[in-house]
């Protein structure tokens, strides 16, 4: 079985991230960076198929040479080489797509696991775009039922089922009243939720080992996209800071306040 | 299960970074032939992997392993349940080997990088790493001195975490003075040895979470001379491969010790032979047993004041968040009553607790990955003259970095407990705990007195005055480079005083020494330690206020985190160094009330 997964280079949420006076974007420096968890959760997904069906996890990330860090880690934690998009200016979530849709075609992997959203811009969309563009079938927010503490996961057993005939997966994925089962025919497109795994910790001999596994060097243009973005970043800036509250007098006055002034009852 | 503790960054991530790559030029090592293999990534993954597995999985079972110590039933101890599932993943995270070569499935990592790392887990759970920890020594021992034989059998299971190892050196008579061991061993005609003897407070010795123990047992050969000359070392199981399966090695667990910390680990009394059939394994030369564990001393003391870091810092953080959320009174001169209550951190008293438990806490790591450093040039450094260098420094900062965390660490957690008032003093919160187990460091290893003993009566001395020659030196450049950073030349010059006050005191008791007066030129050991400690840790805070000083200049974001330096550095500069003079004049003076006073009357 051949997985790709990919692995974003977010902003590390543990660093304080501060707009720029003039909007144009977040002050880079001295932030931390890591591989979006979303993704991370996917290499893991990737690594338990693999260790029960055999075969390979690709891990796939397009930025600077700085993203190499984010291959390396999917590759320390076992992922068996990397493909690195080289690609330093903007680009929207379409022109992502677009790029991943290309590398599919040439790797041409049974199963494409992607975060559901990436901690940065959140935005939930690549996923769903990339299996458009492919015409595959899709399971996005794939979740599970065991607990984190279950036998399962200590087993590091796959939540994704391979079907007896290996023709399709099973994916449990959370909607908004609970989880519901879909059978997706291979190749499929997969995106996962935050309950799916508890990620591995890479170990040192992992580490060590995934300095020499490949990465493979892509640009859009050896890809033949176009990766113009459609949508612009106007401005960025900080949400407003929240006003102090007030006190109510009792219950009545709230319920008033509530229905007249917030008109949410 | 207790609920889970509210999250402690154990160690912060900026401090680590900054130490590593600021102060020190951590990466530099990778350029020497042994840690080709490295770099900062292979760093920062192992850091990554490390601080993420300390703080969500061992940091929430500290509590409860805490309050549920081993029991001792039908003759074994039962750990804390949880140790079935925590040590095999923290063996798998590759840190038993990850210093050691390839040919014993190691990684080659630099001491500095790994002592770091594990001092995440010491912070989140000493009662885990300690398992870890004592695996590692004693294996490594095993490695270096070890036959091929005993380390087929004894060393390779230990490395791939599947026994755990012991030291077991203290007898009832003999905890500090070695020379009095009395366990026995005896030649077999199989070429092992018969072991007969009692061990007591030995960390580790008996476990339900793997197959096996390995002691690594000081005895003393039937006939052999007295004192230390007389003791070999010894590979013993508590079960020995026989006939292809593990069979009782008459290995008794005798006692449990009920203590006040690091209550995780079992610490037992041993007994040896009761029923006459303990076998045991030589490991190195006979006589040397000594010498063998003395080789691994350093390394043992630098990991024992790396945890005295780390129990001291994860309290420091767990104050400051307290002292952030915790309203209590009003600012000084505020006298409306209807006005509301500040965070304690306001008070200056409060951050005085704290910015003294920044000090010691950064001060410490700081040592110790300094002294880390010159153990990874002694053992790998491109040319024997560095080597040799590096090795005198290592033995010269070792008692420090051993005993300054244990006695100033204890402070700190001590300061934790007060900042939480009497919250602190309560076992609803985590600070009580930490103090507890931070006193354990002053004694085991060589107590603090021992550590006096050794830095004043051989290591300031050692070389014949090389050791202390080669850290005047690294003083010098420190000074250098402070003072080129723009930090206040202040400090410079009084470290620089502080440091010929010290070698006056070393030549005026050495001489003493020489001339016969032993007891005069030791009579102020444990002071002499202090004052070292005092202006070692100095030396550390004029290279982290000369980073910092850099960073500023160049404009580098996050001047909070280097301001903060400064006013750390500062603290130790104002109201630490100056005590240099008082502790020197009593060493030099032979101030003589501890000898005048006579047993009788106390
Ligand atoms: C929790 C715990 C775990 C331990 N784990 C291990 C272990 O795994 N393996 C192991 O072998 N041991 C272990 N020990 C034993 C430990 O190493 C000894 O307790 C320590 O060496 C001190 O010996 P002692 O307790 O006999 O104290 P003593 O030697 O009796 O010391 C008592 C006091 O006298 C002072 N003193 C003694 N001799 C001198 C001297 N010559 N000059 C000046 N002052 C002196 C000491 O500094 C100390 O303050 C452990 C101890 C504890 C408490
Ligand atoms: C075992 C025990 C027994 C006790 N018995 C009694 C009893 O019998 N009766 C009783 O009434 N109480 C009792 N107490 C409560 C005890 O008196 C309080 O714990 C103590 O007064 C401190 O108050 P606090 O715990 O709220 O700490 P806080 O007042 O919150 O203090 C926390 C920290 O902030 C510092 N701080 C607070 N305000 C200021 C300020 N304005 N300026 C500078 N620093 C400040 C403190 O020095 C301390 O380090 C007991 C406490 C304990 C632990």
């Amino acid at each position: 079985m051949k997985i790709l997964v990919t692995a974003k280079r977010v902003e590390d949420p543990e660093s304080k991230i501060k707009v720029k006076p003039d909007g144009s974007g977040i002050v880079q420096e001295g932030l931390k960076y890591k591989i979006n968890p979303f993704d991370e959760i996917g290499v893991e997904e990737g690594l338990r198929l693999v260790a029960k069906h055999q075969g390979e996890v690709v891990v796939v990330s397009i930025g600077g040479k700085e993203v190499q860090e984010q291959l390396r880690h999917a590759l320390a934690m076992g992922a068996h080489r990397a493909v690195w998009v080289n690609h330093t200016g903007p680009v929207d979530q379409l022109g992502i797509a677009a790029l991943l849709q290309k590398v599919v075609e040439k790797e041409q992997p049974d199963l494409v696991i992607l975060g559901k959203q990436s901690i940065d811009d959140d935005q939930n969309q690549v996923g769903q775009y990339l299996a458009e563009f492919l015409g595959w079938g899709q399971a996005t927010f794939a979740s599970k039922v065991e607990s984190m503490e279950s036998e399962q996961e200590k087993n590091k057993v796959p939540a994704i089922v391979l079907t007896a005939d290996k023709k399709s997966v099973q994916v449990i994925r959370e909607v908004d009243n609970g989880l519901a089962t879909v059978e997706c025919q291979l190749p499929a497109v997969v995106t996962t939720d935050l309950r799916l795994n508890q990620p591995r910790y890479a170990s040192l001999p992992g580490i060590m080992k995934a300095k020499s596994k490949p990465i493979e060097e892509l640009t859009p243009a050896k890809l033949s996209v176009d990766v113009t973005p459609a949508i612009q970043v106007l401005k960025m800036s900080s949400p407003p800071a929240r006003k102090a509250g007030i006190k109510v007098a009792d219950v009545p006055a709230l319920v008033e306040k509530l229905h007249n002034e917030a008109k949410v009852v | 299960m207790t609920t889970a503790p509210r999250p402690n960054p154990l160690l912060s991530d900026r401090d680590v970074d900054f130490q590593l790559y600021e102060v020190l030029d951590a990466t530099s090592l990778c350029a020497l032939p042994a840690f080709a293999e490295h770099s900062r990534d292979t760093f920062t993954l192992l850091l990554d992997s490390t601080r993420r597995f300390a703080r969500e999985v061992l940091y929430p079972t500290y509590r409860d392993m805490d309050a549920q110590p081993p029991s001792f039933r039908d003759g074994r101890v039962h750990v804390h349940p949880l140790m079935r599932e925590l040590y095999p993943r923290l063996v798998e995270l590759g840190l038993l080997t990850a210093t050691r070569p390839p040919d014993v499935g190691g990684q080659q990592l630099p001491l500095t990088v790994h002592a770091v790392s594990t001092a995440y887990l010491m912070a989140a759970n000493l009662n885990v790493y300690a398992w870890l920890g004592l695996t590692l020594g004693a294996a490594h021992l095993l490695e270096v001195f070890g036959t091929p034989e005993v380390k087929a059998t004894f060393m390779e299971p230990m490395y791939r975490g599947e026994w755990t190892g012991t030291m077991a050196l203290t007898e009832p008579q003999a905890g500090s003075s070695l020379a009095d061991v009395r366990t026995r061993a005896t030649p077999a005609p199989d070429g092992s040895w018969r072991i007969q003897g009692s061990k007591i407070f030995i960390s580790g010795a008996d476990q339900d979470f793997s197959e096996n123990v390995v002691h690594l047992t000081l005895a003393r050969i039937e006939g052999a001379e007295g004192g230390t000359r007389g003791i070999s070392l010894f590979a013993v199981p508590s079960r020995r491969p026989e006939g292809g399966t593990l069979v009782d090695n008459d290995v008794r667990v005798a006692g449990v010790i009920h203590k006040i910390g690091w209550k995780g680990i079992p610490s037992l009394a041993l007994n040896y032979g009761e029923s006459g059939d303990c076998h045991g394994w030589l490991v190195g030369p006979p006589g040397r047993g000594l010498a063998c564990m003395f080789q691994m001393m350093n390394e043992a003391r630098i990991m024992v004041g790396m945890n005295g870091v780390a129990t001291a810092t994860v309290a420091y953080h767990e104050a400051v968040a307290y002292a952030r959320e915790r309203p209590q009174g009003r600012p000084t001169g505020v006298r409306d009553a209807t006005r509301p209550q500040t965070p304690i951190i306001e008070h200056a008293d409060v951050r005085r607790m704290l910015l003294r438990q920044k000090a010691i806490v950064e001060g410490g790591l700081s040592l110790l990955l300094a002294a880390s450093y010159q153990a990874d040039l002694a053992g790998h450094g491109q040319d024997e003259a560095t080597r040799q260098r590096a090795g005198l420094l290592v033995d010269l900062l070792t008692p420090v970095a051993k005993s300054f965390p244990a006695e100033r660490g204890f402070e700190a957690n001590a300061l934790a407990v007060q900042v939480h008032g009497g919250y602190g003093y309560s076992s609803e919160y985590l600070p009580e705990a930490w103090l507890r187990d931070q006193k354990l460091n002053s004694i085991h290893e060589g107590t603090t007195g021992i550590q006096g003993l050794d830095l004043l009566g051989r290591k300031v001395v050692a070389g014949g005055g090389a050791a202390l020659q080669s850290f005047a030196e690294e003083v010098g450049t420190t000074v250098a480079r402070a003072r080129a950073a723009g930090v206040t030349p202040e400090w410079g010059e009084a470290l620089e005083q502080a440091l010929a006050e010290t070698t006056t005191v070393v030549t005026e008791l050495g001489a003493r020494g020489m001339s016969g007066e032993v007891e005069l030129m030791l009579r102020h050991s444990a002071d002499f330690l202090e004052l070292f400690s005092v202006l070692a840790v100095a030396w550390r805070w004029l290279a982290q206020a000369a980073a910092a000083k850099e960073a500023l200049g160049r404009g580098a974001p996050d001047a909070d985190f280097y301001e903060g330096k400064l006013a750390a550095a500062q603290y130790w500069f104002a109201v630490e160094l100056p005590r240099v003079p008082l502790l020197a004049r009593l060493c030099r003076t032979g101030e003589d009330s501890y000898a005048r006073m006579r047993p009788e009357w106390f």
